[in-house]
């Protein structure tokens, strides 16, 4: 039984692997550094198809975990839970295979090196959190002092140590979600498998998940997280996997991935100082209409008597920030502020699954 | 509130040099088996002190039980089942028959010590001549201890446990399956056979609180009243008691895992168990005691199947079986056997499917 490290490891660094090409547009993803690397992955799908009858759960996903705190992102319908229980071990693919540490994904002894937190909260209602914590980790495999001490610590870490006598019947759902948190974490297992962890968690709690989060994953711990809750997932990680109609559309960092989609429209807010001549920043967009064709649209304002801003959405950011660079070496503006829109997870979610539709 | 720039507190374990336990298939079988070795050999050794000594071994082998992974499963079960009002009152009513039995043998034991007298008070307003209410309590209910006697006790318990087995499906199976609360069971490092031998164990342990159990004190407490030779001579009874316990518990264990898996939702699990045991048995009750069918239909009824062969097993006499006529016991085995194949051959497929989902 591996004991939990308690110091920082690169493991927190490691980046999942995403070896399937979305059909719009390859995202490529950078290999994590070789001497960093175990023999074996964490978890590994490969070319993993699930189908219910004629329906697609996923389709030909390839997908290596190696470690660190990785987001699953994607619509309603994308695949996501099908994924995450071929993972786990509930589901078998239809055709390729999914493997833990190199073991075969169904067998109880890959269990044992999952932490899973479902999205359900069906539980016995009637009994207290920490009978169900209790029993959860009777069926790990403990004897009984040790079933004692788990149960205790896992519902100290998760906030529940003082409430968890009451009948789970009278929980609010941040309560059972911390209970579901603590019934994962019993066995101290390397590879965390968490389904919308963070639903119904008031804020305070939320922020006590993320540094709870990010402590596992600096111990060296893989955590693979779903959530709907794109703000959330970003304080989380900036690291994604997005699925899209039962294949992967992108696994890498969100700014790589936005990196890549060249084509993506960008919304830039440009800030131009005032100059001798008074404000130019209306001469700066007349001159950027001119030479950026991509540019979709423009804003002007003057927030005050120093500043003109201007509000810019291109679909070729490359070139809107070429010609931005050689207007202010050729003409001199003063360009005090420059900041790009739309590069969060949400962003690039719904670029993607827009390409994709 | 919590403080977003505190160092992330780690979650530590005080250090254990322990193993866990093993999967316990295997064990599970090498404890299957060495049960069968023992109940195969207290059905053949000729010593009734042997035999019963044997079969105490039997029972208290079961106390293992609580050493298998498959335990805690059946514990929760269990635990959920405990705190229904409804198990309570189904049990209550299960315990009045009990109680019949029970105080039955007394109210014999008590009629049999007063033979000589002409008459005597029951209940302080009647009075009954005693040989009338030995005769009536032997012959008719049959309070001796007598094969008869818990062949009687079996099928009097059959409606309660019916029933109670149609919600206890639905609770400890039918839940799981409708509500997802598998995902937490099938995630641990537990194969499916755990999980439906758990389950299956909370139905045995369910069952034979109504039937079994009190059935064997019934077998003690009448030994105790008539003499210790009882106990000697009339092991085959308290083998036979088991045997059609395991019979029941077998196959009743099956068909409920299968329809409830099947099925998974309350209402339908007990209109189908309902049409089982309760329709099935009236109509084919119907059938040969109004219509004048042959015997064989019914065989559509498992609970009288199972009745059939307990009888056998109880050496009780065929021919008195009620209602008669009956089918012979190779018939109600086969059928019981090809019920039993049949549920398995629709649950084995799911377990290794491992499929959890619709």
């Amino acid at each position: 039984m591996p004991e939990l490290l308690d110091s920082a490891s690169p493991g927190g660094r490691d980046r999942p692997v995403e070896r399937t090409q979305a059909p719009t547009r390859p995202v490529e993803v950078a290999e994590p550094a070789r001497s960093a690397v175990p023999a074996a992955p964490m978890m590994l799908c490969q070319r993993v198809s699930k189908w219910y009858g004629a329906i697609r759960g996923v389709l030909d996903v390839t997908l290596e975990l190696r470690g660190g705190l990785t987001g699953l992102v994607g619509a309603n319908g994308a695949g996501k839970t099908t994924l995450i229980r071929l993972i786990t071990g509930q589901l078998r693919p239809d055709s390729g295979s999914v493997q833990i540490a190199g073991i075969e994904a169904h067998r109880p002894e890959a269990r044992r090196l999952i932490g899973y937190c479902p999205d359900t909260d069906a539980f016995y209602e009637e009994m207290s959190g920490r009978a169900f914590v209790r029993e959860m980790a009777r069926l790990c495999g403990f004897p009984a002092s040790e079933v004692q001490r788990r149960t205790e610590a896992v519902l100290k870490r998760v906030g529940m140590a003082e409430r968890a006598d009451r009948p789970i019947r009278g929980y609010s759902k941040g309560m059972r979600q911390r209970v579901k948190l603590a019934q994962a974490l019993l066995h101290d297992p390397p590879l965390l498998v968490l389904d919308e962890p963070m639903s119904g968690i008031d804020p305070v709690g939320r922020a006590e998940f993320v540094t709870l989060f990010h402590s596992l994953a600096n111990q060296g711990k893989c955590l693979l997280v779903s959530s709907h809750e794109l703000d959330e997932l970003e304080k989380l990680t900036n690291h994604v996997v997005i699925m899209s109609h039962g294949r992967i559309a992108a696994a890498d960092t969100v700014p790589r991935i936005r990196e890549r989609l060249v084509a993506a429209p960008l919304t830039y807010c440009l800030e131009v100082q005032r100059g001798e001549t008074g404000l130019r920043h209306r001469e700066l967009a007349a001159q950027l209409l001119q030479r950026v064709p991509s540019l979709r649209r423009i804003e002007l304002s003057e927030p005050s008597e120093q500043i003109g801003r201007l509000l810019i959405q291109t679909d070729s950011p490359p070139l809107f920030l070429s010609v931005l660079q050689s207007l202010i070496l050729e003409e001199w503006y003063e360009i005090v502020h420059l900041q790009a829109f739309d590069e969060s997870t949400a962003a690039v979610l719904e670029y993607l699954l827009n390409c994709r539709r | 509130m919590a403080d977003l720039n505190a160092k992330p507190v780690l979650l530590h374990y005080r250090g254990w040099r322990g193993s866990l336990q093993g999967d316990g298939v295997a064990s599970t079988f090498g404890f299957l088996a060495v049960q069968a070795a023992l109940f195969g050999v207290a059905a053949l050794v000729p010593s009734g002190l042997v035999r019963v000594l044997l079969l105490g071994v039997f029972l208290a082998n079961f106390l293992f039980v609580s050493r298998s992974r498959a335990w805690p499963i059946a514990r929760v079960a269990l635990l959920m089942l405990f705190r229904r009002r409804l198990f309570w009152g189904l049990y209550a009513l299960s315990i009045t028959v009990f109680l019949c039995y029970f105080f039955g043998q007394y109210l014999m034991s008590w009629a049999q010590g007063l033979l000589g007298e002409s008459e005597i008070r029951v209940g302080g307003v009647a009075r009954v001549q005693p040989k009338w209410l030995l005769e009536t309590l032997r012959d008719t209910l049959h309070f001796n201890g007598s094969p008869l006697t818990f062949r009687d006790f079996f099928w009097f318990e059959a409606n309660t446990v019916m029933i109670a087995l149609a919600f206890s499906g639905a609770v400890l199976i039918g839940n799981d399956f409708r509500y997802g609360s598998l995902a937490f069971y099938l995630a641990k490092p537990i194969s499916t056979w755990h999980y439906l031998l758990g389950k299956g164990l909370a139905v045995v342990v369910f069952l034979n609180l109504f039937t079994t159990l009190p059935a064997v004190v019934l077998w003690l407490q009448f030994g105790m009243l008539e003499s210790w030779e009882y106990f000697t001579e009339q092991s085959y009874l308290l083998l036979g008691i088991l045997a059609y316990g395991l019979v029941l518990s077998t196959s009743l264990t099956i068909v409920l895992l299968a329809t409830a898996a099947w099925l998974r939702a309350t209402v339908p699990l007990i209109m189908a168990w309902m049409t089982l045991f309760v329709f099935a048995q009236a109509v084919s009750s119907a059938l040969v005691d109004g219509l004048r069918f042959s015997p064989l239909w019914r065989l559509i009824d498992l609970w009288n199947c199972t009745y059939v062969i307990g009888n056998a097993l109880l050496h009780a006499d065929l021919s008195k079986i009620r209602p008669s006529p009956q089918p012979e016991v190779w018939q109600a085995a086969l059928v019981l056997l090809g019920v039993c194949s049949a549920c398995l051959s629709y649950l084995i497929p799911r377990v290794r499917a491992v499929e959890i989902v619709p």
